[in-house]
């Protein structure tokens, strides 16, 4: 599991979830995606949220992930 | 690396997180539209407008069937093409129970055409999913009903004749008290469509166009989840009050999605109380 977060937005990416389709990466609105150079269990490049201070917290990544394999928490 | 046991995300408790990954191709809309569908079930949940022990899900045969295998929820996985006849036996024998039909265009459609067609005619209370990806994807990409014309499938490699099935024309034209079409490139139309239906009686039905990059992105040459994702998404208009003509799905012209149909008819149920009286 990859986690990261800033001030507002903590993005949660289950690894073992990820197929490595890039909806994610490619549907972000402020490109905080890139695929990771790690490989899970089943040999797929989860995505990871580099530039996390980018992040406006849409949950379009969350939304449109087909695996259940990201999601978008507000830190409290 | 994840523990699979917990839950971690959010729509985790609605789902057998033992069977996930789910068996979809890397990219498949199908996941995108469960996603949808349970959150909008989460939110009915939370208003205490469902009760979370009596919904049962039913599948046929096919991909979008077998969402039914991932939910944590009662469900039933049928014969092919007899989902809804299924979940027309299960609602008359306890009428409390909130059915949800999940299939593809070839179960549903196509196998299941005669069923489709008298459950709507008859507003038996179940909610129909139909995720319309334009083949039979899980036998390999032959012609289906929905498939539109010119299309090069598995057994039309030289383009399809035929002229589609159009399933939202087909039950604006019988007794259902609802109908809409979303696509999962926007997911919050499948959310919303489907809180809605959820919220009324009689029979619901609602077609999510869906990508599918693997068998149908083969054939029109857009095998990556993304680019058929993009091209899908340029196509797709939606339109607050659509008429019964912008039903037509024309790959070229782009597709209409909306809420077609809104009825207050007597449901099947409300019927059969009206001539038993009870």
């Amino acid at each position: 599991m990859i986690s990261r977060e800033h001030g507002k937005f903590r993005v949660t990416v289950i690894v073992d979830r990820c197929k490595e389709c890039g909806l994610c990466i490619a549907i972000c609105p402020v490109k905080v995606l890139v695929r990771s150079s790690i490989e899970n269990k089943y040999g797929y490049r989860p995505p990871e949220p580099s530039d996390i201070e980018k992040c406006i917290g849409c949950k379009l990544c969350e939304y449109n992930c087909p695996d259940f394999a990201i999601f978008v928490e507000k830190v409290v | 690396m994840a523990v699979e046991s917990i839950n971690i995300h959010p729509l985790d408790k609605h789902l057998r997180v033992d069977r996930i990954p789910t068996l979809y191709c890397p990219g498949c809309g199908i996941g995108i539209t469960l996603g949808a569908m349970l959150r909008a079930l989460d939110k009915r949940i939370n208003e205490g407008l469902i009760d979370p022990n009596k919904i049962v899900w039913v599948g046929g045969i096919g991909c979008s069937a077998r969402t039914v295998f991932y939910v944590r929820y009662d469900a039933a996985h049928v014969l092919h093409g007899r989902a809804i006849a299924f979940a027309t036996g299960v609602v008359l024998a306890n009428p409390e129970l909130l059915v949800i039909v999940v299939g593809g265009d070839g179960d549903i459609a196509g196998i299941g055409g005669n069923h489709f067609i008298h459950a709507a005619r008859r507003n038996i209370d179940i909610i129909v999913v139909m995720i319309t990806n334009f083949v039979y994807a899980m036998t390999g990409g032959q012609v289906a009903p929905t498939t539109p014309r010119g299309v090069k499938t598995t057994t039309t490699p030289m383009g399809n004749p035929e002229p589609p099935l159009n399933a939202i024309k087909l039950v604006l034209a019988l007794n259902a008290n609802y109908a809409a079409r979303a696509s999962v490139t926007t997911p919050h139309y499948i959310e919303n469509f489907f809180y809605k239906a959820l919220g009324i009686k009689g029979f619901r039905f609602i077609e999510v166009i869906s990508t599918c990059p693997e068998i149908y992105g083969r054939h029109i040459g857009l095998r990556d989840p993304v680019e058929m994702y993009n091209e899908l998404k340029k196509r797709v208009k939606y339109k607050p009050k659509p008429s019964i003509e912008d039903a037509d799905i024309d790959w070229e012209k782009g597709i209409i999605i909306g809420e077609f149909l809104e009825r207050n008819n007597p449901s099947y149920l409300e019927l059969l109380r009206g001539v038993y009286g009870k």
